[in-house]
């Protein structure tokens, strides 16, 4: 039994599900105490000791139904009605496991494995056998090579800032040049919450300490007195009055027209996954007119406002998108009302379709904002070609960035968060920060290095991505 | 021996339906000693499944309620320094006369020192929540009830006695529990629960149930509700989650629901009836439209 779950565990660890020693060892233990009484049960009782998070649970039925579907008899006591018996079961059981595919998300009867009435606890030992992944299968045999690369370890969060092997990355490069739909895959979704999970986590660290020294301030003579009750009012420890904490305050304008479609669902997903994570965003999005779309990035699903978006509801898609316009409006309708001088993010191609410019807007904005950050999906060497105002808009932020994989988007939107949150650091911190910054080391793909020498630019492929 | 079966029986009588995942979670739980840590939506029975285990088992409840900044001192155990204080104070007199026969310093406070464990016993232990649950001479149940609403720090505290059951007080050594506790966490996830918490808990999600255990809930919790309406409301109610609602309706509301009409004494679901009950089961205002609306479609 124990190489069974030795054998299951590996395949879940394959699939990406974490399972310390500890709980396969559980498992074990689990499935002594209750028997293996029936399919059902057995899967209960691991999924009990083996998955801990909601959303493995759908990964562990796949696992399961397609580890425990396979199983051969080799008992050379078994008579030949037996054998054909044990054979059509067999059959049987592909059939039902390709009908069973589409649909088996939950429980209930899974594939086969006979569990339930003709093996005992005592035959045990013959489950082996059934369980071993039929050499000539192909698809045993990925499993089994893949199985030495531990690929289950490879998604835990790892030290460094880039992650190579993102499935998202590969997601999109390989969608690139296909049309593309607008509403998002379940695999998007899930890669996108990856993606964010892991940029919180590593924020998260940072941000308690730089919470906790926020709190230096003036001494607090009741709390010390309080605290100090057991040392006899003598004051060992000190209480310090907690500094008001400025929240971070984020505004996004975001281009939907056609132009920058590739880049901006993946901003408004971004955007859909950070809300309520930390910061007070609010988000805007825009063609030729501007709406607020904070209320429903709270509280719809991603996918309907994306089509409500798309539909041409919230602001008309099929005019031409005009920054200036935008500005104009922005400033007259909500500038006033921003407070907390927030940092401003801006996705757009800065394509103005030769309408007036209105950048002194962004000077008004300038000033209003703590950062502002304008984000292209456009090379630089374009920043200037046809209706581009790129170059005009630039010269108001404080940085523009070249943004093409969700990987850019989420370093920058990181990097812009450290930033902020190092704006209300201590000064201990900040110095801290600084160092810390100063010591990076940056190499090529960095997004960093993008405009200085042109240098970077060999890194995105021209395929598509450029004539937008 | 109990069995799952058992589980379940013996649940039944404490007022919880149960289904075979939370029977083989209890059963196990009960047979390997280890922690379980429930998930799942608010409202579907996380804390009242640990309610009906106390009762039905007959072990003390011993809640403790997680909130932010929640400390040792307020799930562990603590110093009485009061009393300490009190104590040291009262005391004055003998300590100086049981210095006074000390020749120097250094004797006094040798002999002083070798009496400090008066000072740190469990005298002056003030038991909380998980201590004292460790402590109790009968098996107990604790309750960490909403996981997810304490810190970082506070869940690795919790790792020590949740794998070993033993605390440890510098002052005293380790304190291993008397009776290990049956133990459930819950958790409405609002926040991610480390993986180290996880590895030492059996993990059990309770999602909304099928309908032929919610109407079972609804039977027992209020057996004067009759099976059709029952079944009339679960159905409704289920559509209703279906709607999308910024608060869906939950177990606690389907009872909450069945309450309200038994007492209404009402026998058929119509849309005046639920216009009129409509604030039990939706709780914000986008909501309440929507109930409605599904009312008129549904039951007329």
């Amino acid at each position: 039994m124990e190489r069974i779950i030795a054998g299951f565990v590996a395949a879940l660890r394959e699939s990406g599900i974490r399972v310390s020693p500890g709980e396969s060892l559980d498992a074990v233990q689990a499935l002594g105490l209750c028997g293996m009484t029936g399919r059902r049960s057995s899967r209960q009782l691991l999924r009990l000791t083996l998955v801990k998070n909601v959303n493995d649970i759908p990964v562990f039925n796949e696992v399961f139904n397609r580890y425990f579907s396979r199983y051969k008899f080799f008992d050379p006591e078994m008579n030949v009605p037996e054998l054909m018996d044990a054979a059509l079961i067999d059959m049987e059981g592909e059939f039902n496991y390709l009908n069973q595919r589409q649909d088996d998300d939950h429980d209930e009867q899974g594939p086969l494995l006979k569990l339930d009435s003709d093996i005992n606890p005592e035959d045990l030992q013959d489950l082996k056998s059934l369980t071993e992944i039929d050499p000539d299968d192909s698809d045993g045999n990925e499993i089994v090579v893949q199985m030495k690369g531990y690929r289950g370890k490879a998604k835990a969060p790892r030290p460094t800032r880039r992650y190579t092997q993102n499935p998202l990355t590969i997601e999109l490069n390989k969608s690139n040049s296909a049309p593309m739909g607008i509403t998002f895959t379940h695999e998007e979704q899930i890669a996108m919450q990856d993606v964010v999970s892991r940029m919180m986590m590593r924020l998260r660290k940072d941000m308690k300490r730089m919470k906790n020294n926020q709190n230096r301030g003036k001494l607090h003579v009741i709390k010390t007195i309080q605290k100090n009750y057991r040392h006899d009012m003598v004051p060992f420890q000190v209480a310090l009055r907690r500094k008001r904490r400025e929240k971070p305050r984020l505004v996004v304008l975001c281009d939907v027209s056609f132009s920058v479609s590739h880049a901006s669902r993946f901003m408004l997903l971004l955007l859909h996954t950070l809300h309520n994570q930390m910061l007070d965003v609010r988000s805007f999005i825009f063609n030729r007119e501007v709406a607020e779309i904070t209320e429903m990035l709270a509280n719809m699903p991603v996918n309907d406002l994306m089509e409500t978006i798309d539909k041409g509801d919230i602001v008309d898609l099929d005019a031409n998108s005009s920054f200036g316009q935008v500005f104009l409006a922005f400033k007259k309708r909500y500038l006033e009302n921003l407070r907390g001088r927030p940092a401003f993010i801006i996705l757009g191609d800065a394509r103005n379709n030769y309408d007036e410019a209105n950048d002194w807007v962004l000077d008004e904005i300038r000033e209003k904002a703590r950062y502002m950050l304008w984000l292209t999906p456009e090379e630089r060497d374009t920043w200037k070609r046809g209706d581009c105002l790129m170059d005009i808009y630039g010269s108001y932020c404080d940085r523009v960035e070249v943004v093409k994989t969700v990987e850019d988007l989420s370093l920058v939107v990181e990097d812009l968060l450290r930033d902020i949150y190092a704006d209300h650091a201590h000064p201990i911190d900040k110095k801290r920060l600084r160092e810390a910054k100063a010591a990076e080391v940056y190499d090529s793909k960095d997004y960093y290095t993008r405009g200085s020498s042109g240098g970077g630019e060999a890194v995105f492929e021209p395929s598509g991505r450029s004539h937008w | 021996m109990i069995t799952e079966q058992g589980v379940k029986d013996f649940l039944k009588t404490g007022g919880y339906i149960a289904d075979d995942a939370i029977a083989t979670a209890v059963f196990l739980a009960l047979r390997m000693e280890k922690p379980i840590l429930i998930e799942g939506p608010p409202g579907v029975g996380k804390t009242g499944l640990a309610k009906a285990l106390s009762s039905a088992l007959d072990f003390p409840l011993v809640r403790l309620q997680c909130y932010e900044g929640i400390d040792e001192g307020k799930a562990l155990y603590d110093w009485e320094y009061g009393k300490q204080l009190l104590y040291t104070q009262l005391l004055r007199t003998q300590l100086d006369n049981y210095l006074s026969v000390s020749a120097d310093l250094r004797e006094a406070v040798e002999r002083l020192s070798a009496e400090e464990s008066l000072f740190f016993s469990r005298n002056f232990l003030v038991q909380r929540p998980i201590l004292r649950s460790f402590l109790s001479e009968k098996r107990s149940l604790l309750l960490i009830d909403e996981i997810d609403r304490s810190d970082d720090e506070f869940e690795a505290l919790l790792l020590e006695c949740l794998s070993d059951f033993q605390v440890s007080i510098p002052e005293l050594g380790v304190i291993e529990a008397k009776r290990k506790p049956l133990t459930i966490l819950t958790s409405n996830g609002t926040r991610m629960i480390s993986d180290a918490l996880r590895r030492r808990c059996l993990y059990l999600y309770i999602g909304y149930p099928d309908l032929e255990r919610e109407v079972a809930i609804v039977r027992i919790k209020f057996p004067e509700i009759c099976d059709t309406l029952a079944r009339q409301m679960v159905e409704f109610l289920r559509k209703a989650r279906e709607l999308n609602l910024r608060k869906p309706p939950s177990v606690s509301e389907t009872l909450d629901w069945a309450q309200v009409l038994s007492i209404l004494k009402e026998s058929q679901l119509t849309p005046e009836v639920v216009a009129n009950t409509v604030g039990v089961i939706a709780k914000h205002q986008t909501d309440l439209q929507k109930v409605n609306d599904l009312a008129v479609q549904e039951l007329s």
